[in-house]
């Protein structure tokens, strides 16, 4: 035998010894490795997005100004096009190919009526419009009923003299048919924030020189608005069923002699059936007429009026359609309830990017202000939701404190991790049965949440989310979350985070994401903060088409990450 | 063959080693557990998301006067800016052209409005007194005009503007 011989008989013995002290541990532990191997494999999945398109989300110009950043825009809307203005309206029988018109109220409400227009499985499906009262009075509007209310609303008004209305209520069906039946009888509505202290709403009224006010009794100050307001001539009540058989048209002695008080259901009513079930025809129509809402900033400050054109309005929610990846737009099969304010025009122009895809639209009067989502969502299960900071936090809080066993903990590690490692939402699975039982209760049906929006108000106070926190909130609600940042003048909101970003980064205010494709952002030098060639940071400026007067200045100093999203410094 | 018969007579004449069969720590078991915690580790290390180089910084726009955008004539591995109208384009990514001893080099670092409109690249068609105004190409015809506006719809397409030219005292 040679070396070479004994040294492969060496190499045996060693192995045979090896294997020869094979025993039950041994065979314990393989079996947790090809288990944990299996297990890799099985719930291996691809990310929802390319992890690169998350690391770049904006575009900076190659120019900049002296005194200011580059100039940022969304990966959709390269430098040097214009940016998205308009829904892309046409008309029936143009060509597929034409360019279409950016649209305004009035081509919202026709396409809701029309149905969806591109071929398919829903080609011609509607939405449907829900008023949840209380736990489990879910009325259905129908779209036909409400184009009437829409026509004899206008109708009615624009006739007593009407041009400028006030709109007076809360969340509801006929709060969106005047602003409609404005948009089509050519009057100009003013959205005021609901809920608001006598004084406030009379100097609303004063500085927008409103001439009509649409509004539910009990919550309006009829004889301050009257006494100190002398330019009021119209007034239309939204009266509930309950209380429709007092005589509201009376109006008290001595006081707004010359004010023309209705009520709703008397103007709906009084017609016949037949009436007012033609909208008025595209051909010949006037241009479009302005939108003023009132932007709250911090409790105890004036509400800041600002007037958008409805192109600023229409270019809004086409940004909010754009913002969503084409297979996960809004459409028939989606149930929308926006728990936050019409009058903040993110939540109205989401509101009507809803009713341009055609999904369902759920009004609850009591979502506004109550900062409790399981309150807010009785009676329905959205699966898109609209709400605020303060109502996610108090979700986030609740859940989180119900999260205390070792299981729950880990499991919630574990779909953690799906969301930041692996980029994909956490689905159901054995697994997570039992974490399911901890979930917050938002809708009548747990799981048919699939999208939540909300948004930091510029100076309003709105509480901050963490990047943390907003994944927490997607774990428990298993939706995907947008934040927005939004302001005064941006109609809809100036930025907002990706649709498939589930990134979590050590912060305490979440960054807000990239523009969208109306908006630009660019930083303007401050005393304290300039930008250099190694970072931006600034005064947030905004430009697009959904900026009133086309450029705003924020007010507020924010930073470009190295991801190119833009957060507060 | 005989070595694999030899083999097994071997290991089967081995006595059985019964107390070592439910120990667990044998070599074995410590050889496969630390595989397998070295795979569970890097199955589970948490990985920050992915991230791009950073992006070059912008370039500030600048506003130059004739004498000061002398200097970007491509010479030294300097950038390469030529003016038309005006606006001063950064024409660096055609530095063969407009460079150091490209067809072009003439109008490098200069205004070449006149010589772009009349498709000349003499020395003769660009401003001699970079203290004086601007051209302001008032006697140039039609097709001269349309030419040159050829010229910058190209050059907006194709090259950055850096920056804006105005004459010495106006800045």
């Amino acid at each position: 035998m040679g070396a070479f011989d004994n040294v492969l008989l060496t190499v045996d013995e060693a192995i045979s010894d090896l294997f020869g002290q094979w025993n039950v541990h041994t065979t314990a532990i393989v079996g947790l490795f090809v288990g944990l191997v299996a297990y890799q494999i099985s719930t291996r999945r691809d990310p929802d997005t390319h992890p690169l398109l998350l690391a770049r989300q904006a575009q900076a110009s190659a120019v900049r100004h002296e005194g200011e950043s580059a100039v940022y825009r969304s990966q959709a809307a390269p430098h040097g096009m214009p940016l998205n203005a308009g829904l892309n309206v046409k008309d029936p029988g143009a060509s597929k190919w034409s360019r279409g018109r950016d649209g305004d109220l009035r081509d919202i409400w026709r396409q809701a009526v029309a149905g969806v227009q591109d071929d398919g499985d829903t080609k011609g499906a509607t939405g449907r419009l829900l008023t949840v009262l209380g736990t489990e009075n879910v009325t259905e509007h129908a779209l036909a009923d409400i184009t009437r209310q829409i026509n004899l609303i206008g109708q009615h008004v624009a006739n007593q003299g009407g041009n400028r209305v006030a709109i007076y209520l809360p969340n509801s069906v006929e709060l969106l048919v005047t602003l409609f039946a404005c948009a089509f009888y050519n009057m100009t509505a003013i959205i005021l924030p609901f809920d608001q202290p006598d004084d406030a709403v009379l100097s609303m009224l004063r500085r927008s020189a409103a001439d009509t006010v649409v509004t539910a009794p009990g919550s309006f100050p009829f004889d301050t608005v009257v006494k100190n307001y002398p330019s009021l001539r119209q007034l239309v009540w939204v009266v509930d069923e309950g209380s429709s058989h007092m005589d509201w048209n009376e109006v008290p002695q001595g006081t707004g002699g010359s004010v023309n008080v209705s009520t709703w259901q008397d103007i709906v009513g009084d017609y016949p059936v037949d009436a007012g079930r033609d909208l008025p025809p595209y051909e010949g129509q006037k241009d479009p007429r302005d939108i003023t809402v009132f932007w709250q900033a911090a409790p105890g400050t004036t509400e800041e009026m600002v007037r958008f054109t409805a192109a600023n309005l229409v270019s809004a929610v086409a940004a909010q359609i754009f913002a969503i990846p084409t297979a996960q737009r809004m459409g028939p099969s989606d149930l929308f309830l926006p728990a936050d304010s019409l009058a903040n025009t993110h939540t109205l122009a989401l509101t009507l990017a809803a009713l341009y895809s055609n999904a369902s639209v759920a009004f609850n009067s009591v979502a506004v202000g109550a900062n409790d989502l399981a309150v807010a969502t009785r009676g329905i299960s959205p699966t898109i939701l609209v709400a605020t900071p303060a109502a996610l936090l108090k979700t986030h809080q609740e859940t989180a404190s119900q999260l205390s066993s070792l299981i729950a903990r880990n499991l919630h590690w574990l779909q953690t991790r799906d969301l930041t490692q692996k980029g994909v939402m956490p689905v159901a699975s054995l697994l997570t049965r039992y974490y399911d039982r901890l979930r917050p209760a938002l809708g009548g049906t747990p799981g048919k949440l699939r999208l939540v929006f909300t948004a930091e108000r510029v100076g309003a106070a709105s509480p901050p989310l963490s990047s943390a926190v907003l994944s927490d909130l997607r774990v428990y609600t298993g939706a995907r979350i947008i934040y927005a940042l939004t302001a005064a003048k941006v109609a809809g909101a100036a930025a907002q985070t990706g649709f498939y970003d589930y990134r979590v980064f050590d912060d305490a205010h979440s960054h807000f994401g990239a523009p969208l494709t109306n908006t630009e952002i660019l930083l303007k030098d401050t005393a304290e903060h300039k930008t250099t060639d190694s970072l931006s940071k600034g005064e947030i400026i905004v430009r697009g088409p959904s900026v009133a007067g086309n450029e705003a200045a924020l007010g507020v100093v924010g930073v470009i990450r190295d991801d190119n999203t833009l957060a507060y410094l | 063959m005989d070595y694999v018969e030899q083999r097994m007579a071997q290991e089967a004449a081995k006595p059985a080693v019964a107390a070592d069969s439910s120990s667990l720590l044998t070599p074995l078991n410590l050889l496969i557990l630390g595989l397998f915690l070295y795979t569970a580790y890097s199955f589970f290390k948490p990985q920050p998301p992915a991230a791009l180089p950073k992006e070059e910084p912008a370039v500030v726009f600048t506003t130059f006067t004739p004498r000061t955008l002398l200097p970007y004539n491509g010479e030294n591995n300097a950038p390469v800016y030529l003016a038309v109208r005006g606006r001063v384009f950064d024409v660096t990514r055609g530095r063969n052209f407009y460079g150091p001893g490209g067809p072009y080099a003439n109008f490098a670092g200069r205004d070449a409005s006149r010589g772009l409109a009349c498709g000349s690249f003499d020395e003769d068609m660009l401003t001699k007194d970079l203290d004086g105004p601007l051209d302001t190409l008032s006697d140039l015809g039609r097709d001269e005009l349309e030419a040159l506006q050829g010229w910058e719809d190209r050059f907006s397409e194709k090259y950055l503007v850096v920056g804006k030219l105005v004459p010495v005292g106006d800045e």
